[in-house]
């Protein structure tokens, strides 16, 4: 076995308890669910939805997915009386910080997909033979935004990432509110550039939402042909630098921490 | 071409070598300008007040702290870069630990191949010495069982050197002496324990030579033997003269004074607590 292996290994012999206890809560919630759907069906006389997979996987992809990736670092890298065991780990600090990566970003949509397809496996012909439900078994690639959704998981997974190498404690939450935070610089610096540029074409007396008054539909076409070039800028540094800047970022983070950051 | 290869051995003879460390908590200097070395195939002794840097300078030498000034060389490398092949020659017993919650047996599968050398038989032998039921979960062992276990552990990983903070805190009676056998049976010239521990008698006659770690710096590193050929302790109802002794303590039924070795001095053995108490008392180089 060489030493990344063992690294994943370890990651999922100490996590075991956690992620089986967490799996048994989805399944719990998803028989829950249908079982209330099918009731509910039942006695409305309306037709059963078949989408309550498909509608509930990018909630535990997205928000449950976010919270297991804050908590990886917390024990190895914060825990007062944990991190020693982590830190004396013979493997070097990129092994021990993509093993975690590895099954954030790739091992959980996997598993977070098989657990909602054997869960269905289950659910379904119990439905179908308490409540006459048609059967509809969970097909992630069903769905077209499928694609899109594990991209924007890949995108902000990796700022979650940051933020859990990043943040001492309560890292969930913290990152929400820094992401809060961020957002809102980010939108009252996109607020003036576009005040600048309204100012430049439009004259500086011209408020800003008068200014669309001024845009005809083929100027609009116009504008964003000419925008197609930065659109494609913009999906670079959104799918691909971001999350790569914050995977780098948070990878220095666990080279430089030592047992200090536990006090 | 000999005198090359002495000066290797030399060189590779020194495990640890900390020159003009510097380290804070903040605004609070714990270390300045402290230098230690550290020789192959010994059991060391770290001894300090508390709060005098023990386990900060373990945690140091082990990287996983960093130095603000000097330099720290750990088997030629240095620790702070935490590279495999140097963390797979040390292992670490702290204090305290939590370990997981699984079977002794389903850890040793976990940790061991992180360890080349790890010999499984050796840890089987161990574990018996020290009683430990392999089958039993760690999170409900007492921490004396917890902390013979990870000792096994340890011992069984045959890494060059064993870093062991307060090994005996949490053992019972039976398991102290037990500990003492089974170091003293698992030391080797290629290995090095560094021991740090409050508990001196528990200690006695398995580490030497010892450290004292005093007001930020390293005032005492040697063999014991070193002070006990130039001093003499002796037990004397009589008040002693102060001009002449080198320590004095008030015992039950009189003094233990401490004084210069003379040809026909006879005396008790120095005992570790002495040794320590002395050289604190009288500072850097007081006794040397």
């Amino acid at each position: 076995m060489n030493r990344f292996q063992a690294l994943l290994k370890r990651e999922l012999k100490t996590s075991q308890k956690d992620m089986t206890t967490y799996a048994l809560v989805i399944v719990l919630i998803l028989f829950g669910f249908e079982t209330l759907q099918s009731l509910i069906a039942r006695y409305t006389h309306e037709m059963f939805p078949l989408e309550v997979y498909s509608e509930m996987f990018p909630n535990f992809l997205l928000i449950g997915g976010f919270i297991v990736t804050s908590l990886m670092f917390a024990e190895d890298m914060f825990g007062k009386n944990t991190q020693h065991d982590w830190l004396m780990l013979p493997a070097t600090n990129l092994e021990k910080f993509a093993s975690k990566a590895v099954l954030v970003t790739i091992a959980y949509p996997i598993a977070l997909a098989l657990l909602f397809f054997l869960t269905s496996l289950v659910t379904e012909p119990i439905q179908l033979l308490f409540f006459g439900n048609p059967m509809a078994l969970f097909n992630p690639f069903k769905d077209k935004d499928i694609w899109m959704l594990l991209a924007q998981y890949w995108v902000w997974n990796s700022v979650f990432l940051l933020g859990a190498t990043y943040f001492h404690k309560v890292h969930f939450i913290k990152t929400v509110l820094a992401i809060g935070v961020i957002g809102l610089a980010l939108s009252g610096l996109a607020l003036l550039f576009a005040r600048i540029l309204f100012a430049i074409r439009f004259g500086s007396q011209v408020q800003m939402f008068d200014a669309f008054s001024y845009l005809d539909a083929r100027y609009v076409e116009q504008t964003l042909t000419s925008l197609k070039i930065y659109l494609v800028i913009g999906r670079i540094l959104y799918y691909a630098v971001l999350p790569v800047f914050c995977m780098i970022t948070a990878y220095f983070r666990v080279e430089e921490v030592q047992a200090t950051d536990a006090v | 071409m000999i005198q090359t290869t002495h000066a290797e051995i030399e060189v590779s003879d020194t495990v640890v070598r900390m020159q003009d460390i510097g380290f804070s908590y903040g605004s609070k200097a714990l270390f300045s300008h402290l230098d230690l070395e550290i020789q192959r195939g010994n059991i060391y002794g770290l001894l300090g007040k508390n709060g005098a840097g023990k386990t900060t300078l373990l945690k140091i030498l082990s990287g996983q702290l960093f130095p603000q000034e000097g330099s720290t060389t750990v088997l030629g490398d240095n620790p702070t870069r935490r590279r495999p092949s140097l963390l797979q020659e040390i292992f670490y017993l702290p204090e305290e630990f939590p370990l997981p919650k699984m079977k002794a047996s389903e850890y040793l599968k976990m940790r061991s191949p992180f360890y080349p050398r790890f010999d499984h038989t050796q840890f089987a032998a161990f574990c018996k010495d020290f009683d430990v039921d392999l089958n039993q979960r760690l999170d409900q062992m007492s921490l004396g069982q917890k902390k013979k276990v990870l000792l096994s552990f340890g011992l069984a990983s045959n890494t060059a050197l064993l870093i062991l903070d307060e090994p005996t805190n949490g053992l019972d009676i039976p398991s102290k002496r037990q500990f003492r056998q089974t170091v003293a049976s698992a030391m080797t010239e290629n290995r090095t324990f560094i021991i740090s521990t409050h508990q001196v008698r528990d200690m006695e006659n398995l580490i030497d030579p010892i450290i004292i770690l005093h007001d930020g710096s390293v005032i005492f590193n040697d063999a014991v033997a070193s002070v006990s050929d130039k001093y003499v302790l002796n037990l004397t109802t009589k008040e002693p003269d102060m001009a002449t002794a080198m320590y004095v303590e008030k015992v039950l039924g009189g003094w233990m004074v401490l004084s210069e070795r003379s040809e026909e001095s006879e005396g008790q053995p120095l005992d570790l607590e002495t040794l320590f108490n002395v050289v604190i008392e009288k500072g850097k180089g007081g006794v040397r």
